[in-house]
């Protein structure tokens, strides 16, 4: 990583320090020892008051101890990463001083910013990218350990147990990974900039929300050595009732997730909403940014369902509660709704992003106009209004009110409506443009692809009596897989060989990236269409074992697999090359339009010099008289010169 | 589908269809038009022969609709993802500006072209309208029972990992295996002594939660002689992937005697409350 560029403040003040001498050695490790310190004291001291030695039913012990202790330990990890030193200091009577706040936001501190509590929203993006791109990698490797016990039927590599736990596993750390993905590294890095933000509305709390989600990684990685989760990450009651305290991890990890993501979606919406440079009314607003506001709202929305119905978990399993133990009373349709109207909307929190970032890229690759911009924003604000209205067909076969398959099959097929004009936008900005085929472009025919088989195969699910036989079958995980991996995922990979000479002043190797396209667009379709197939003939999801009939297919799907997963090494090694030692990157190597490439790459601390006034929307191509941006304060000559770089660079 | 590509370039006068279609303009119409028909023809051939290969035989009239269902759907998104991706092969192919380091020249700058979204999105809403209409009649029709024939009422009972079914009307019959006579209505109502499982019959295309506490109910009318398959959809814990027995479709007169075999009586009611039942060991 580049040093940035320091834009001076003011007046210079002294580098002493004005006391904060504690704040400036905390970091990601000092985080890591008190939080492993509160948790295994705390661990002891829950596990001693709860089990009553007189008792001999100790079951409800561990859950009870193991509770305490993964909540001991996000608390402890923030304490200790510095999350709290500013308020600690106000309740002590004093301020931060300048440069404290300069200290904060990572200036002159090199890499080792990217693990301390620091507020910049670049190093933010970027804490997001590498955490965003692990947790993926680890959600791959359970995915192919998946795949490989599959290629075979019987007992193979390992049992039911571990199986159902891996399947758990990998669930929700892709489901926690590709909801970060794009809006955790580009609405972050990209958007205050595309806006012409300093940086986003409240810095610190951008800090707070990655850090709370980093602790919430070890915690899922400790459901597997706590006995794991039994359910899928669905973790349906009762079944989550009698399953080990996995579950208590599990269920702490989400809520600690819900809490992060919480905190940095209020952060990205009140950001779009009132920082935008001046003259950047909503029709000039990049589609973008549009894209990640309507994606914070709705995971505002919905995802505090989940929070709740782990808590109520939490509640059954360590205080005898019966939110959803039928025995005593409870429901476990209840958990059912709790979890579908967040499990619908969470679809479309990973979907909008990438989808918008694909729209946004589109314009530049094709040299024309966003068609129909005003069709995308209601088409995005449609999905999100559309997509909490839907949960029940989730539950069609549950039993749940069978009178209400009717609407509820009504709102679903509704949203083809939204759907289709995206693709509209899309395939009305492509035509007649002139398709610069980077690798950008090539993700954007991919996202066609498959986003296109995902969202038919979606209108196939809607149909109840299709969803009879189709629920519950492998068709299913086919189909939300070509949403979420050849759609979404393949949005987010994109938004990454486009944004990258940004984020790190390098060039994207495109050559070991094109190989990786086509890498995975071939081991993507092949797994996935094979599991259509194995689908409609009746194979069940989440099965440690199947039948000798479906053996052809499952042979295939893992083969696919492994296509896939060499593509995706191909992309980490074209990423972390080009990372170390890529070509320099000039301000504007797309010819692009929208703020962000009016910097330079990297953009310095607080991104803009002189704030840019906005006169025209970004997509003027091949309109000379709409111009995105004008920067007051700049000298008229360099403003033209500029462009022109931006133009022709 | 054509109508709406025929839109996509300003036609700012309207001169006769013969004339237009000699314009630059009215030439790529004509040849993404193509491109879209050699497409639909292709994606309709794999649309109708995917779910044929592969859904298991139809062994009820539930499945029969199933079966029309996704063939339907099936040939109906051929067209869709063709016009879809005929366009944007055609955009790659006509208007490839390759891949050079420097952008290309800019396109014509087409911000909008409202007949052409309110056809998209009229057409697209007509589909749906077809889809749920569709959706309605085939729901209708498999949660009706048939009046013609007296139903059979079996009792489901899931528990881990393995299914029970009773016979209330046969003198209470129980079986680990599921048999039905062909040709009669049953109305299965399914419940769970522990977790959640999902009662499934893959060949003919039903399937109810089996919830604990609570009955759920569907029906079918099996048509066909034969075995198969019932399965757990519902992940239910450690073996999950074994919930699954086998089923037969007999003949009437063979299902009262397998009805004696068990030791009950064809006919005789016995009552049974589906949800006071205990796990067996």
């Amino acid at each position: 990583m580049a040093d940035t560029e320091i834009v001076s403040h003011g007046t210079a003040h002294a580098e002493e320090s004005t006391g904060g001498g504690l704040m400036r050695r905390l970091n990601m490790w000092t985080g890591i020892v008190v939080g492993v310190i509160a948790a295994v004291v705390v661990y002891f001291i829950a596990a001693k008051l709860w089990v009553n030695p007189d008792n001999e039913n100790m079951a409800q012990g561990p859950d009870q101890a193991v509770i305490a202790a993964e909540v001991a330990w996000v608390i402890g990890f923030l304490v200790g990463v510095g999350a709290f030193v500013a308020p600690f200091r106000w309740l002590l009577g004093r301020d931060q001083t300048h440069d404290d706040e300069m200290f904060l936001a990572g200036k002159g501190q090199g890499v080792g910013r990217y693990l301390r509590f620091t507020t910049d929203h670049k190093v933010v993006g970027v804490q997001y990218l590498v955490l965003a791109m692990t947790t993926f990698g680890v959600g791959g490797i359970l995915a192919m350990t998946i795949r490989t016990k599959l290629a075979s039927p019987g007992e193979g590599l390992f049992g039911g147990q571990i199986y159902n736990g891996l399947v758990g596993m990998h669930g929700i750390i892709m489901i926690v990974s590709t909801i970060i993905m794009v809006v955790g590294p580009w609405g972050n890095f990209i958007m205050p900039i595309m806006i012409g933000a300093r940086d986003m509305a409240f810095p610190r709390l951008n800090a707070l929300s990655f850090w709370t989600l980093f602790p919430v990684v070890p915690i899922f990685l400790s459901v597997a050595f706590l006995g794991g989760i039994p359910t899928g990450w669905v973790a349906y009651a009762p079944l989550s009732d009698q399953a080990p305290p996995g579950m208590d991890a599990f269920a702490v990890g989400i809520i600690m997730f819900v809490i992060s993501s919480g905190i940095g979606a209020v952060n990205l919406i009140v950001t779009a909403t009132t920082m935008r440079a001046h003259g950047m009314t909503w029709n000039r607003t990049p589609i973008f940014v549009l894209g990640v506001t309507a994606t914070s709202v709705l995971g505002l929305i919905a995802l505090p369902c989940f929070e709740v119905g782990m808590i109520e978990t939490l509640l059954d399993r360590s205080q005898e509660a019966s939110f959803f133990v039928p025995e005593q009373g409870g429901s476990q349709w209840l958990y059912a709704n709790l979890f579908w109207i967040m499990g619908h909307p969470e679809v479309y929190v990973i979907l909008i992003p990438a989808t918008a970032a694909i729209l946004e890229m589109t314009p530049v690759f094709s040299r024309k106009p966003l068609f129909g911009a005003r069709l995308a924003a209601m088409g995005i604000i449609a999905l999100v209004a559309l997509s909490v209205l839907v949960w029940a067909h989730h539950m069609f076969v549950s039993g749940w009110a069978p009178t209400l398959a009717g609407p509820f099959m009504l709102t679903t097929e509704l949203i083809s409506i939204p759907t289709g004009m995206i693709f509209l936008v899309l395939i009305g900005t492509i035509w007649r443009g002139r398709i610069w085929t980077r690798l950008p472009m090539l993700f954007v025919y991919g996202f066609l692809w498959n986003f296109m088989i995902g969202g038919i195969t979606g209108i196939f699910l809607s149909d109840v009596p299709a969803d009879n036989e189709l629920h519950g079958a492998l068709f299913v995980t086919a189909h939300f897989h070509y949403t979420l991996l050849g759609g979404a995922m393949i949005g987010a990979m994109a938004a990454i060989v486009y944004w990258f000479s940004k984020m790190t002043g390098r060039m994207f190797d495109e050559r070991i990236g094109t190989w990786s396209f086509y890498t995975i667009m071939i081991g993507f379709n092949v797994t996935f269409m094979a599991m259509f197939f194995n689908g409609l003939s009746g194979m069940p999801r989440r099965v440690a074992d199947y039948d000798p009939q479906y053996l052809i297919g499952n042979m295939i799907s893992t083969a696919g697999a492994y296509v896939i997963a060499i593509g995706m090494l191909l992309f980490l090694y074209a990423t972390v090359s080009s990372w170390r030692n890529g070509p320099i990157a000039s301000a504007n190597p797309w010819g692009a339009k929208t703020l962000e490439w009016y910097v330079p790459s990297p953009p310095p601390l607080e991104n803009f010099e002189h704030l840019p006034v906005v006169t025209g929307d970004a997509y003027g191509y091949g309109e000379p008289n709409t111009i995105h941006t004008t920067h007051p304060g700049v000298p008229a000559v360099a403003q033209v010169a500029a462009l022109a770089e931006g133009d022709a660079s | 589908m054509s109508n709406e590509l025929e839109e996509l370039p300003e036609a700012s006068s309207r001169p006769p269809l013969s004339e237009r279609m000699k314009t630059p303009e009215g030439k790529t119409i004509i040849k993404v038009a193509t491109v879209v028909s050699v497409l639909t023809v292709l994606l309709l051939i794999f649309c109708i022969w995917w779910p044929l290969i592969s859904l298991p035989p139809t062994m009820s009239d539930t499945q029969a609709e199933v079966k029309n269902t996704l063939l339907i759907f099936s040939i109906a998104s051929a067209p869709v993802m063709a016009l879809v991706w005929g366009i944007a092969y055609y955009s790659l192919r006509h208007w490839n500006a390759g891949s050079g380091d420097t952008p290309p020249e800019d396109g014509p700058s087409i911000r909008d072209n409202n007949r052409l979204s309110l056809a998209w999105v009229v057409g697209s809403a007509l589909l749906t309208a077809f889809l749920l209409v569709w959706g309605l009649a085939a729901l209708t029709s498999t949660t009706t029972l048939p009046t013609d024939a007296k139903p059979l009422t079996i009792n489901v009972i899931g528990q881990q990992w393995l299914w029970n079914f009773q016979y209330p009307e046969d003198g209470g019959v129980t079986s680990n295996e599921l048999i039905l006579p062909k040709d009669r209505p049953v109305i299965f109502n399914v419940t769970s002594t522990d977790v959640i499982h999902s009662f499934w019959i893959p060949e003919m295309g039903i399937k109810i939660d089996a919830n604990p506490r609570v009955t759920t109910t569907t029906l079918t009318t099996p048509d066909t002689l034969g075995v198969f398959n019932v399965r757990c959809a519902e992940l239910c814990g450690l073996n999950h992937s074994y919930m699954e027995t086998s089923g037969r479709v007999v003949a009437p007169a063979d299902f009262d005697q397998w009805v004696k075999d068990q030791g009950g009586t064809p006919g005789a009611l016995v009552p049974l409350d589906v949800n006071k039942i205990e796990p067996k060991e």
